[in-house]
């Protein structure tokens, strides 16, 4: 009698846990519509005029924040994403000047190259990632204001001629649709939750971590190098801020769409388009208040410390990777 | 009649609607060795955290010699008489050894605001002398001792101040057999000295020898105090689980053959510091168990096999000829491996039951177009997981919310779902209740029948008795002796070549 009372109540009980998460798991799409009826009522109905201009800003960061999403889930960080962003719209540009669809094999390569940089000192060194990556920050950061000290490097006029909607709603796509299957639907998605939720076990469980760990490093710099050539199109130039802050936004974009910041089983690949689409709108929403730069960066800080308030998943959180 | 010491009333703690312990009343005398048993989450654990001040108390009282108690904390607790020596470690990594055994009571050597650490040092000094721990430096970091020597640290630390009650919770479970008869030797010293000690562990034949008295619950409900004199094994067996555990407990076979065919060999394996020159075989269908100390290296074995050790020399070399060098190739070759250290190397923690089932067998769980299917995750989850009969809401559940017993029946799971034909188990019983005990032995005798071959390391004696057809003995990283399957084997013939 009293064992089925118990086991009874503890069934209850994990019930009531289980639809505790998954109102929780909903909160970031109520967030975002709410946000963006605000937003609406606030503007007078600008915002909905202007999506074309809203949604303008989003690609770059839905690329990028893909691979960034694989390295999350992981368990690790990445706060070199701006520096790769502005290292390879450089190189973007100069190429471009010889051959366009060069010019986007040579981005790719550029980001996964500074991404083999980030996963030698994390895997082989093994270094804390938010340590390596924040020096290769630094480090690229200083080139590209090194390589922009005299003049923006701009790209070649066939390369901004390809600046339309549809070609870099296309490539977004692409890259969102290959993302979500991979993460989704083949061991690759497997093994990534796996690390994040127990490095050790998954290693137990015949997973080459390691190697897993050291290849979403190339991969994210890789998509983040692919982001760049949507990138240059749009702003056809590269000044010494290129790319910067671009870390920044997309850990605020995930982590307001729910991601967890530990990673593991927990992470979802809506999170990664909910959270960009949130971001854009709470950013362009906030602009078209007329709100100051310095205003609008107190208002993300505090949104942000909200979200980590909310989602952070204390029973699972360890020490970030 | 002898005195009681501490009346337990009406004692009541609900972890949301979990109710941990309900009601329960029950006297412990003074100079006696107390027995508390039940099996996982019947509130053993959960009772002697409220006396240590560890929980809170919903309702209910201690009185602790006619006074009531109220602890808040485990400093508070000492300072009320009583203590508790924990099953995990219970040292703290960065301090020294006389700073953990006066953890909380630093004041006593505080003039002025400054600590006298030379004092400190040398009256710990004075007491693991006392206790006749000689080798162990008061001064030194407590990192610098393994976790045997950090368990004789604790045993100080508990007991120095002369506790009216010591609580000592599943503690041997982690340790050797050295480790215990050292406590053992203390738990009557206590006694002899006419305190308690409240004792904790799943180990039913030591209850049985160590202890006057045993409480037994079930489920949070107080079910009986019996005189260790009166009971046998089965009795209290039948009182924990509530009904009559029927069916053999170990297998019941001698002298069945065990096949000639070799189905892993091991040659000249040496892991630097753990293990060296190491050589033995498998066969078909036999359980070979590995016994010792637990520093004996006897646990790096089952990861040496597995591909799993650092730095490892020598070959495991499988009956195709195949070379087992990393955890990849071995379970590509049908080879499972279920860790002593459960939470951190065999279940991934923050992931859902099924997940975990599925990990090693995902080639076999593809869809069309090679993408891996949903339903079919699910079902062999489930599967394996019914055959496993694992406690769960479902198989989303994740394995973080799961007690021990269920966790190894994850992972049990997952090897069997992967129809792995070597089994390398590593304490696979370790902290375990008898009913999941009694599964996992019936599960061993089961693949052992049906040609499977298993590697069996384990601390408990008993069970390398009862279980295996042969067993190597380890002593200092190295195979000191070898006992075949007899009904004559006892504790004391393994424990021969162990020291």
């Amino acid at each position: 009698m009293a064992e089925n009372t118990t086991a009874v109540s503890r069934e209850e009980e994990l019930k009531k846990l289980s639809t505790m998460s998954k109102i929780r798991s909903f909160l970031p799409l109520a967030g975002l519509i709410a946000v963006f009826i605000i937003f609406n009522v606030l503007t007078g109905g600008r915002m909905i005029k202007n999506m074309s201009l809203v949604m303008s800003q989003i690609y770059v960061t839905l690329i990028a924040a893909t691979g960034v999403f694989f390295i999350m889930t992981m368990g690790g960080l990445d706060f070199s994403q701006g520096s790769i962003m502005g290292i390879a719209s450089i190189v973007v540009c100069l190429v471009s000047k010889v051959n366009v669809p060069l010019a986007i094999v040579a981005g790719i390569a550029a980001g996964a190259g500074i991404g083999v940089i980030n996963g030698f000192f994390y895997v082989n060194r093994k270094i804390k990632s938010f340590i390596v990556t924040i020096c290769t920050m630094f480090l690229f950061r200083g080139i590209i204001k090194y390589l922009t000290s005299n003049a923006p490097i701009a790209g070649s006029a066939k390369l901004i001629m390809l600046n339309n909607d549809t070609l870099k709603l296309v490539c977004t796509l692409i890259v969102l649709v290959a993302g979500f299957i991979a993460f989704r639907f083949t061991k690759f998605g497997m093994h990534l939750r796996a690390i994040g939720a127990g490095e050790k076990a998954a290693k137990f469980a015949g997973i080459r971590t390691d190697r897993m760990k050291f290849l979403i490093y190339v991969l994210a710099g890789a998509i983040t190098g692919f982001a760049a050539f949507i990138n240059v199109i749009k702003v056809g130039s590269v000044t010494s801020s290129g790319g910067n802050q671009l870390e920044t936004q997309i850990l605020i974009a995930l982590v307001l769409g729910g991601m967890p910041i530990s990673g593991g089983a927990k992470a979802k690949f809506q999170n990664v388009v909910i959270g960009s689409l949130l971001y854009i709108v709470l950013s362009s929403g906030l602009t078209m208040l007329g709100l100051t730069t310095q205003t609008m960066q107190l208002i993300q800080g505090v949104v942000f410390l909200i979200f980590v308030a909310v989602f952070a998943d204390r029973q699972s959180l360890q020490v970030i990777k | 009649m002898s005195e009681v010491r501490l009346q337990v009333q009406n004692l009541c703690k609900t972890f949301g609607i979990t109710k941990a312990v309900q009601n329960v009343s029950f006297n412990i005398n003074k100079g006696e060795v107390h027995a508390l048993i039940g099996e996982n989450g019947s509130g053993k654990s959960t009772l002697t955290n409220m006396l240590t001040g560890i929980y809170t108390i919903d309702s209910g009282h201690f009185i602790l010699d006619g006074k009531e108690v109220h602890p808040k904390n485990q400093v508070e607790a000492n300072d009320q008489g009583i203590s508790i020596i924990v099953q995990e470690l219970g040292t703290l990594s960065g301090l020294t050894v006389a700073e953990n055994i006066f953890l909380g009571h630093e004041d006593r050597f505080v003039k002025f605001g400054i600590k006298n650490t030379g004092a400190m040092n040398r009256q710990a000094q004075e007491l693991l002398n006392k206790y006749g721990f000689n080798r162990i430096r008061a001064n030194a970091m407590v990192d610098d001792y393994n976790f045997e020597d950090r368990k004789l640290v604790e045993i100080v630390k508990a007991t120095y101040f002369q506790p009216k009650i010591v609580v000592i919770d599943e503690t041997t479970t982690a340790l050797s057999q050295e480790g215990r008869e050292e406590l053992y030797k203390h738990m009557n010293r206590i006694r002899s000295e006419g305190n308690t000690v409240i004792f904790i562990s799943h180990d039913l034949p030591e209850i049985l020898r160590m202890s006057d008295t045993i409480t037994i619950l079930r489920d949070g409900v107080y079910i009986d105090t019996v005189k260790s004199a009166d009971v046998n094994e089965d009795d209290l067996k039948r009182l924990m689980v509530g009904r009559e555990v029927t069916g053999d407990y170990y297998r019941a076979d001698y002298g069945e053959a065990v096949s000639d065919e070799v189905v892993m060999s091991v040659k000249n394996v040496t892991v630097p510091g753990l293990i060296k020159d190491i050589n033995f075989e498998l066969h078909k269908g036999e359980i070979l168990g590995f016994g010792g100390l637990s520093e004996s290296g006897m646990h790096e074995i089952g990861k040496a096999c597995f591909g799993a050790s650092f730095d490892r020399q020598g070959s495991v070399t499988l009956a195709d000829g195949t070379q087992i060098n990393d955890i990849p190739t071995a379970i590509a070759h049908s080879i499972a491996y279920t860790s002593k250290d459960r939470d951190n190397e065999s279940v991934v923690m923050n992931q859902g039951i099924g997940d975990n089932i599925c990990l090693p067998s995902l080639n076999t769980l593809k869809g069309a177009a090679g993408l891996l299917s949903d339903r079919k995750m699910r079902d062999f989850a489930n599967k394996y997981a019914k055959e496993m009969s694992v406690k769960m809401v479902n198989t989303d559940q994740f394995v973080s919310d799961l007690s021990g017993g269920n966790k190894q029946k994850v992972v049990l799971a997952r090897w069997i779902g992967k129809d792995s034909d070597i089994l390398v188990l590593d304490s696979p019983t370790r902290g375990i209740d008898i009913k999941v005990k009694q599964d996992i032995y019936q599960l061993m005798d089961r693949m052992r029948k049906s040609g499977k071959s298993i590697i069996m390391i384990s601390e408990e004696l008993m069970e390398l008795i009862g279980m295996c057809d042969r067993i190597l003995i380890m002593k200092d990283g190295s195979i000191n002796g070898e006992l075949t399957r007899d009904p004559g084997l006892n504790e004391n013939s393994l424990i021969a070549k162990m020291v």
